[in-house]
């Protein structure tokens, strides 16, 4: 095969093996090839070097407890974090009977604000039953409009074409479960001003992520 | 284009036992024969389908397999052990989360790096935002950080002078280089890895290759004093 020093950058690029060993049998006499060589090859040498093992003997067994615990987490609902399981601890127990507790004051504080027609010490987070529909029936519009951009977004979304979508995708899927959590914890206490407060920034937050997703696919 | 205080004369930074113990060979038909091929094989799927059942056996499977490629590559875009051990930690974490969504259109490999590049990232960028928010040493979007000292073994100046050439390259420059160069993997699988053809990965390397020469090349007057 004959090589000569026009060839050589070629084969640096996607040179077959036989071009290479044409190089290095050219390279012999050629001394501006056997430099140029040399330095290409000595920097893959020293890129090996970038390779660093190391021993971490404590890594995977953090890594297996934190899996665990995350899929342990995505098995157990709202509720069951709420209450725990049935072999709950003594501080589990009185943790549960705390949240009991909460919920029965923020229900009679809602009936006792809705019934007086004025406000208490509540009055800052609690919504009158009218209130709730209406913020409830903002919220399905808002919702159903997200969705939509959601329908929109979605095949972008779900090639994941990118490095960048990909992390969108994610970012999305934790939002959802987010907005799933407060949702569930919002029907239990539909009087919730900061729980409403919480899940209109979900909302804002996925609305502001599909917009980008659907930005980036205009770009 | 400077140097920036990189320059090594090349004879002195690279000895005769490194070059007969490390890859000089750069055509791939002489060093992928027996590495995992990008192609989704059998074994992949099989670990993908465990994984997916939730068996965190086959998360270990997967950390034994991968978890040392997975740490260096980490600790080469972190800069140090202890941010490249969580980026590990964080990105089984999400293939877990979203292991539902691997449908086996790449192999397995390929998808968790692509998940850790990512991550690294992220965690770089939050890293930045602290930086930012504390307004303590400023630094560029793209920059890369200081990478603490590694184990001793090879010439210091000369990891020191390629780690700082490396962090000078573009993001993808960057990303071919380290997972090609010091990770082993083919071009093939960094194409699926960065979702770019395979020509445009060897393409990103030759010219990664060219920019870091160009910056480790000693300055043609210093060069000549030295003689």
């Amino acid at each position: 095969m004959n090589i000569n020093c026009n060839d050589r950058e070629r084969i640096f690029l996607d040179g077959t093996a036989d071009e290479w060993a044409a190089l290095e049998a050219h390279a012999v006499a050629c001394r501006g090839c056997r430099e140029e060589l040399s330095a290409w090859r000595n920097l893959s040498v020293a890129a090996t070097e970038m390779h660093e093992q190391w021993d971490s003997p404590a890594l995977w067994p953090r890594i297996e407890r934190a899996l665990a615990a995350q899929a342990a987490s995505a098995r157990i609902s709202w509720w069951d974090r709420l209450l725990g399981s049935w072999n709950l601890t003594s501080l589990q127990w009185q943790t549960a009977a705390a949240a009991l507790v909460l919920i029965a004051i923020t229900g009679t504080a809602v009936w006792v604000a809705s019934h007086r027609g004025q406000g208490d010490a509540f009055a800052g987070d609690l919504l009158k039953d009218r209130t709730v529909r209406d913020v409830e029936k903002a919220e399905a519009a808002y919702e159903q409009a997200i969705d939509k951009l959601d329908r929109e977004a979605r095949p972008q979304l779900d090639k994941a074409s990118t490095p960048l979508m990909t992390s969108y995708r994610e970012k999305l899927q934790v939002l959802d479960s987010a907005i799933t959590d407060l949702k569930a914890q919002a029907g239990l206490n539909p009087a919730n001003g900061h729980l409403r407060r919480q899940l209109l920034a979900m909302y804002q937050e996925k609305r502001d992520t599909l917009e980008e997703v659907l930005e980036a696919k205009q770009q | 284009m400077g140097t920036m205080g990189l320059a090594l004369p090349w004879e002195a930074r690279i000895t005769e036992q490194r070059l007969e113990r490390g890859r000089v060979e750069p055509p791939e038909t002489t060093r992928g024969a027996s590495s995992a091929s990008a192609q989704v094989s059998a074994d992949d799927l099989t670990l993908a389908s465990a994984c997916q059942a939730g068996d965190l056996r086959a998360f270990e499977r997967l950390y034994q397999l991968h978890g040392s490629r997975m740490k260096s590559m980490a600790r080469n875009l972190l800069g140090t052990r202890s941010d490249a051990e969580d980026a590990v930690q964080d990105t089984f974490l999400k293939i877990q989360r979203s292991i539902a969504t691997f449908r086996g259109q790449s192999s397995f490999l390929t998808w968790s790096f692509r998940i850790l590049i990512n991550t690294c990232y992220d965690a770089r960028r939050s890293r930045m935002r602290k930086k930012e928010v504390s307004q303590d040493e400023p630094e560029a979007p793209e920059a890369v950080p200081r990478p603490e000292p590694r184990a001793p073994g090879a010439h210091p100046s000369l990891r020191l002078a390629l780690e700082r050439a490396v962090a000078q390259l573009t993001r993808q420059q960057r990303e071919v280089f380290l997972m090609y160069e010091v990770e082993g993997l083919r071009h093939a699988e960094i194409a699926a890895v960065l979702e770019i053809s395979e020509t445009a990965s060897k393409n990103t390397l030759f010219q990664a290759k060219k920019n870091l020469r160009q910056m480790l090349e000693a300055p043609r007057s210093s060069a000549a004093e030295a003689r």
